[in-house]
This record gives structure tokens, C-alpha cells and sequence, in this order.
């Protein structure tokens, strides 16, 4: 470990263990502009010799330490992978962008023609390819959302009231996504976003027993959720709101989670398999979901360096594919501006 | 009360310790503390970046001496607490952290300090404790910082 900074016993054990598997190098790095849930960047996908953990510079105490902890999972994940097989992630090329935003926009369509207020061509055209990548970004994410807490909250008992503070504060951001686009998104694709994260959220509460909620109670800000289980507090946030609808969809997708999930044992020893084991299963409920949301043409298994190749063509890419949908409509200078 | 030009010197090292530019931090200290030596919050604030750039020697000076000016200035108590656990010094730690909890309720780090150096004397259920104060505030800190946040969008 590069970083001498004060941690927790288990964290500490943990990140050793983390290094000793993977036999690599684990750095911690405060910033004070950071990703609340903190960010890994590691050699696995970036050419670097070492990876580095970065979370925000006020976070002193245990919220740091959950965050090492969730993201020392994944590491072991991706890890394992390139060790035992190869590790991949969901990227996109030239034909899957074309595949992606063309539904998008029939979907679009079929939704204007029922609007009073129609968006403007421009917005409509510009929404395409903007959500085809919110989708790429969230089928890397949420799937291995769901493993690393559970992950944790098996290994970790310690840091479990940590967690449940984390997943709350996680599960508010996520319902927030999109809400400002609510009017401008295709029905089918709003509710497919708002789906995946309810089932992730269900899946936690599932796992994350009630007895966990007391540390909170004593927190004036966080009384309202006093007396609630865990499971009655996540739900209660998504029954009450305008995402009702999703509950249809994010019932199914819950089911497509716990399928792969459902056998894994989590109280397994912690071995570099284990951990292989817990990458497959992501895989699969990875594309489980992808062909449940008719996505599975959208996007190709492949190395993060081509995510990351494909992330720095996107313009092109977008360009090539309004070409194909709209042919002489869209002019070459698309996108130029 | 410190001068004005002293307060200004110190704002100025704290932006850029903010920044993790901890060697200008200390540029600026060490002329706050050549105005006035005996500042205690000047001392403390140079013994953070002392900490930040691993001369924890330097930074245990810097506690003390604020200590001596101020033996209830719990910002010194719980920055030495933290220069103790560096030096693997678990038990003088606890001592500290102990006195920087008491003086100031709500030091999240002291308290943090204090559950890790009593989990490594392996004084675990002590430990819990003092890890459920640190995580209380530390959440309460958070949500404060959120609302900020929010508001300031």
C-alpha cells in the first residue's frame, strides 16, 4: 500500500489482500473535487503500473473506508479476470451506435406522434446518441454496483452501517438521474433507466438485513427514515414517486438479477476464483439485462481499451450513424459546432 | 489576535494545502510563523502539511509547542493524536484523541483516530464505539455539505 494514511483494521487487511492477489500496487488518494462514491483508476484499464483509489478529501473516517472497500472488490474482480481469463467490458463500434440510436429514434418517433408539444428536430437528433451512451455507461456500472456491496456487506460486517448510509445517499442521486430530460426521453427508455436502478435497489434492501438502519437513528437529518427497515426505506423512496411505472419493469429485472446472484456464496473464501466467479456472474446479469431492454445488438464484450478508443471516436461515430438513419437530412457538418 | 497580514498568510497556505500543494502551504506558514511565532493555530496548521509531506518529527513539534501556548486548543490535540499514530505511537494516540474528543465533541478524525489505534491495541469493543461517534458525525457532515451544495446550484 502506497498510502499510510489512518484506516480501519479490516480495510487495511483488505487492501493487503487486495495487493497480494492481484500482486500489484493499491494507492489512496484524497482530492477535494471527487466523485462522491469515490474512483478507481486502474491498470486493468488504464496503462498504468498501479491503481489508485481517489475519494473526497473531507471524508476522514469510516465513509472513506467503504469506499476503499467497494472499490478494492471491484479491483479484485477485474483482477481476476485478466488474470484467470480475460477481463472486458461493454463498448460500442461504428454498426452498434448505428443499431442503438436508430431504435432510440423509432422509439422517439412512435412517442412524438402522440406529444401535444413536439421536441424540436435538433433536440431529437441530439438525444439520440446522448442516451445510447448513458446506456453503455450504465450497463458498465450497475450490475457491478450490486456485486461489490454485496461483496462487501458479506466480507465486511464492520463497515456495514457505513454502507447502508452510502446505498441510501447512492440510491437519491440515481432516482434523480435523468428527471430534468423526463419530458424529452422516449417513455420506454426513461422507465428502462429508472428500472434498472430500482432493481439494483431492491436487490440491496433484499440483501441488507434491518438491523443494520440503527446507526442512523440518532441522525436529526435522517430521523424520517426512523423506525423503517432497510427494505421499507428503499422502497418507500420509489412507491411514492412518479416512477411507479418502473416497478412493472424493475420487478423482472430484479428477477434477472437474483437469478446469477441467487447461488453465489458469498462466504467463500476469498480467493482470486472467487473473485473470477463474481466477474462471470456480472457478465451474465450484464447481459441478462441487455436483452431483457432488447439492448444485447447495442454492445460488444470487449477490452476497456477499445471502450476507450470507441469513447474517443464518438463523434465520428454519431456522425456515421445519423448519416445512415437520416441519409442527405443531416449535413457534414453535424455536430461540427 | 493574530494580525491582519498573518490571518492572510495563513487563508493562503490553507488554499493551497486544499489544493494538495503542501510545500507552498508551508511557505506561507513558515512567514506567518516568522510574524508571529507563537500562533498556536499557525503551528497547526504547519504541522498538517508537516504530516501531508511525511516529516512527522517536525509536525509533533509544531503540537506541542501549540500545546503549551493553549493545553485546550483541541485542533492541536487531535492533530498530534494523528502525528502519534503515524509514529506508531497507538497508546500517546489514544491519550490524545482521548483529549481532543472531550475538549471538542465533534472532531470526526479524533474520533476515527481513536476507534484505529484502539483496534490496533486490540481494544475492539472500545473501538466500535468510538468508530459509531466518528461515522455519526462524519454523516451528519456530509449531508450539510450536500445541502450546500444543492443550494448553491
Amino acid at each position: 500500500m502506497k498510502t499510510e494514511m489512518p484506516l480501519s483494521k479490516p480495510i487495511r487487511r483488505f487492501i493487503t489482500h487486495t495487493e497480494e492477489l492481484l500482486d500489484t500496487e493499491v494507492s489512496l488518494l484524497r482530492q477535494p473535487e471527487t466523485d462522491p462514491m469515490g474512483t478507481l483508476v486502474d491498470k486493468y484499464t488504464y496503462d498504468i503500473d498501479t491503481n489508485v483509489i481517489i475519494f473526497p478529501a473531507h471524508y476522514v473516517g469510516l465513509l472513506k473506508d467503504f469506499i476503499i472497500a467497494k472499490h478494492c472488490t471491484h479491483l479484485l474482480m477485474k483482477g481476476a479476470a485478466a488474470k484467470l481469463s480475460a477481463y472486458r467490458v461493454c463498448s460500442y463500434n461504428e454498426d452498434s451506435v448505428y443499431r442503438g440510436m436508430r431504435q432510440i429514434y423509432l422509439d422517439a418517433l412512435k412517442d412524438e406522434a402522440k406529444k401535444e408539444n413536439k421536441l424540436p428536430v435538433q433536440k431529437l437528433i441530439q438525444m439520440l446518441f446522448i442516451l445510447f451512451t448513458h446506456f453503455n455507461d450504465d450497463v458498465n456500472e450497475i450490475p457491478w454496483n450490486a456485486i461489490n456491496n454485496a461483496s462487501v456487506y458479506h466480507s465486511m460486517p464492520k463497515i456495514r452501517k457505513t454502507q447502508l448510509y452510502h446505498i441510501m445517499k447512492e440510491s437519491k442521486n440515481d432516482m434523480d438521474e435523468m428527471m430534468d430530460q423526463e419530458s424529452i426521453i422516449p417513455r420506454r427508455y426513461f422507465v428502462m433507466n429508472k428500472a434498472m436502478f430500482y432493481a439494483r435497489d431492491m436487490y440491496l434492501a433484499k440483501t441488507l438485513p434491518a438491523d443494520e438502519l440503527m446507526p442512523v437513528l440518532n441522525i436529526p437529518q435522517m430521523k424520517k427514515f426512523n423506525h423503517l427497515e432497510v427494505k421499507e426505506m428503499l422502497t418507500t423512496r420509489w412507491t411514492q414517486t412518479a416512477w411507479y411505472q418502473s416497478k412493472v419493469f424493475g420487478d423482472n429485472m430484479l428477477e434477472i438479477m437474483e437469478k446469477p446472484l441467487g447461488p453465489v456464496d458469498w462466504k467463500e473464501e476469498a480467493t482470486l476464483e472467487h473473485y473470477h466467479e463474481l466477474y462471470k456472474v456480472g457478465v451474465l446479469v450484464t447481459d441478462n439485462l441487455l436483452s431483457y431492454m432488447t439492448m444485447r445488438d447495442w454492445f460488444v464484450w470487449d477490452t476497456p481499451q477499445n471502450l476507450i478508443a470507441a469513447n474517443e471516436n464518438r463523434d465520428e461515430y454519431e456522425k456515421s450513424a445519423l448519416k445512415k438513419i437520416f441519409g442527405d437530412l443531416i449535413s457534414d457538418a453535424w455536430g461540427d459546432s | 489576535m493574530p494580525s491582519k497580514e498573518v490571518l492572510e498568510l495563513l487563508r493562503k497556505g490553507k488554499a493551497y494545502a486544499a489544493r494538495t500543494k503542501f510545500k507552498d502551504a508551508l511557505l506561507y506558514y513558515n512567514k506567518a510563523l516568522a510574524l508571529e511565532p507563537g500562533y498556536p493555530e499557525s503551528l497547526v496548521l504547519r504541522s498538517s502539511a508537516y504530516i501531508d509531506t511525511g516529516k512527522y518529527n517536525e509536525a509533533l513539534v509544531d503540537c506541542d509547542r501549540a500545546l503549551s501556548v493553549n493545553q485546550n486548543y483541541a485542533d492541536a490535540w487531535s492533530k498530534k493524536a494523528l502525528v502519534l499514530f503515524y509514529l506508531d505511537r497507538f497508546e500517546d494516540a489514544i491519550v490524545a484523541s482521548t483529549r481532543a474528543t472531550s475538549l471538542n465533541g465533534n472532531d470526526v478524525s479524533g474520533w476515527y483516530i481513536k476507534g484505529v489505534c484502539l483496534d490496533e491495541m486490540g481494544r475492539s469493543d472500545e473501538a466500535q464505539e468510538a468508530y459509531g461517534r466518528s461515522l455519526e458525525l462524519e454523516i451528519i457532515l456530509d449531508i450539510q455539505a450536500e445541502s450546500k451544495k444543492i443550494q448553491r446550484k
